[in-house]
């Protein structure tokens, strides 16, 4: 019935002037439904067999796109209500949790997409680490993926600032205060974050046009830029094949009569070079609906998180009391326990190196060796340096969640948090 | 513009090229420069950081904190002084504690004079200006730094 409807449709003038393709029957139709279509031509017309094996990649960047879509659509409704300024954005954040319809699973979904898109932009670039993704000729989308990542924490760190509790007002003092120790510039950088020398309405201002504006248009260029390069470096990165020369192929297996237009060029292992066609798939059906399938399953599973997990709302800013012990969100809790031991060395060196690290990882280990396996044998160095760096990270992370309590002092986690909040006469 | 058979560069080109340049490069760097200014206020509408209190005889014998300042003011008979109540490592509120001071959150602990006993604070809480006004109110200048022993004897 449907599929009678839509030819109907796609018969008509109307119809052909929007999809100049219809439900592709044909192989060229395939192709040519990937190549013609804006949304579609995100992905070549045919890919390698193994893009489909959900182990090669989890699903990990996929993922990571889609909850970012999801952060862009709840995140413009959610601006529909609130309002930037230091004595509205509290009460419109109530607002939304009891008056407005809906207001309460947008701004959980809000919440708890950032914090997945945290989790899994992290796991990704682990993913391409484990699977050696990084090694020439994708040194650069690596790089871009690194700044993806910081892009995505400077997202989260400025977006929970908005609602003007005590996480986000002590959020921005420590933040910005962190910001004051990098040499020469420190107190600049920090007073041009703040507007001023306190934390007030301009400094609420400053981070809400970089949370709504700045950081998601920059995202928005990096994502295409990212995907783009992943289209350009020849597909996912995979083992390398035997190599198949012109001359070894013989012309007999080609078709005689056949129209070849060029597609597309790519350089390195091309999707052409090397794979026999036995290796390749049409990108329609079977990669859109694997891609379909997962964006259905992220949204319902933060959909299903919306609903049943309200994101966490503290008392109203208090300029003079921080809240004890004053948590940041659970990512930036390695951070802030590293800050607790030193400001300058935890907050500002030990962060600039790793991200140093990382941007420089693709240019220091270049042998292709393990390109597309995960857990290669011949990268035993990489991977125990990496290993290491991430459990630190890790460990780091549990110690500043669950073993600290008032005073940043330390405690057992099955003793309850007593946060202790200050009522004011 | 066709190159000289000889590819040589020509004045003309030469020139044309280091205008072109050097303007296209000049007025990237003045909006920069222009928008980077943009962003620092020339206004600020903040409290004023030098603060007129009550009068000395108001205040009780001990610790008594000024939320509005965050500032702990100290009687001890006829003296008085101030500490910042701004803890030094990320600015956050230190409570008082005991003899001396505690931060909430990084556990900075500080001595009653403000020295830094343990924890990640760089250095000592500031003891802020104390004067007195000519209607015989107490000021603190939050912006001034004095020594610990410094008191104000009224």
């Amino acid at each position: 019935m449907l599929k009678g409807l839509w030819k109907t449709f796609q018969s008509t003038r109307v119809g052909r002037s929007i999809f100049r393709i219809g439900l592709p029957e044909s192989k060229l139709e395939r192709a040519q439904v990937a190549i013609s279509s804006f949304l579609l031509h995100m992905q070549p017309a045919k890919v390698n067999r193994r893009v489909l094996k959900f182990r090669t990649t989890l699903g990990l960047g996929l993922i990571s796109l889609y909850l970012f879509l999801i952060l862009v659509v709840t995140g413009v409704l959610l601006m529909f209500y609130y309002v930037p300024a230091t004595d509205y954005a509290y009460q419109n954040m109530k607002d939304l949790e009891f008056v407005v319809t809906a207001g309460l699973v947008l701004r959980n979904m809000h919440r708890w997409a950032a914090h997945l898109m945290v989790l899994f932009v992290f796991l990704h670039m682990c993913r391409a680490f484990y699977t050696a993704a990084y090694k020439p000729p994708r040194e650069f989308n690596w790089v871009v993926g690194v700044m993806l990542f910081l892009m995505t924490l400077a997202l989260s760190f400025t977006g929970y600032l908005l609602p003007w509790d005590q996480l986000a007002y002590w959020a921005i003092t420590v933040g910005t205060s962190i910001a004051g120790y990098a040499p020469v510039i420190g107190q600049k950088l920090k007073f041009m974050f703040l507007g001023g020398h306190v934390v007030g309405e301009s400094a609420l201002i400053r981070f809400y046009v970089l949370h709504v504006v700045l950081l998601p248009v920059a995202a928005v260029m990096l994502i295409a830029l990212h995907m783009w390069r992943v289209r350009k470096d020849g597909g996912l990165a995979r083992p390398d094949e035997p190599q198949v020369t012109q001359e070894e192929l013989p012309p007999a297996q080609l078709p005689v009569t056949k129209t070849y237009g060029l597609m597309e060029l790519a350089r390195g292992t091309t999707p052409a070079v090397g794979i026999k066609p036995e290796d390749e798939v049409f990108a329609w059906p079977d990669l859109i609906f694997r891609e379909i399938l997962l964006l259905m399953a992220t949204v319902a599973v933060v959909l299903i998180l919306a609903i049943f997990w309200n994101a966490p709302l503290e008392q109203i800013a208090n300029p003079v009391h921080p809240p004890n012990p004053a948590k940041a969100p659970w990512y930036f809790l390695g951070l802030q326990e590293l800050v607790a031991y030193s400001a300058f060395w935890g907050g500002v060196v030990v962060p600039a190196l790793l991200v140093t690290a990382l941007i420089l990882l693709p240019y220091l280990d270049r042998k292709r060796k393990g390109v597309g396996v995960w857990f290669s044998r011949e990268r035993k160095v990489a991977i125990t340096i990496f290993t290491i760096c991430v459990s630190a990270a890790v460990v780091l992370t549990v110690v500043g969640t669950a073993f600290r309590g008032p005073n940043w002092g330390f405690q057992w986690p099955w003793r309850p948090i007593h946060v202790e909040e200050h009522a004011e006469p | 513009m066709t190159p000289p058979p000889d590819n040589k560069l020509r004045r003309r080109t030469f020139l044309t090229l280091w205008l072109g340049w050097c303007s296209t490069l000049l007025a990237l760097g003045a909006s920069l420069a222009g928008a980077g200014r943009f962003l620092v206020p020339n206004v600020l509408y903040e409290p004023n950081r030098r603060f007129k209190a009550l009068k000395p005889d108001d205040y009780p014998e001990g610790p008594t904190f000024l939320p509005n300042l965050r500032v702990f003011l100290f009687r001890k008979g006829n003296s008085f002084r101030a500490a910042s109540a701004i803890c030094t490592h990320l600015g956050c509120t230190v409570n008082l504690a005991g003899e001396g001071f505690h931060c909430p959150c990084h556990g900075s602990v500080f001595d009653q004079s403000g020295v830094v006993k343990s924890g990640p604070a760089p250095s000592a809480l500031s003891w802020l200006q104390l004067t007195l006004s000519r209607d015989g109110r107490l000021v603190i200048d939050t912006s001034q730094a004095v020594n610990a022993d410094k008191y104000l004897v009224v």
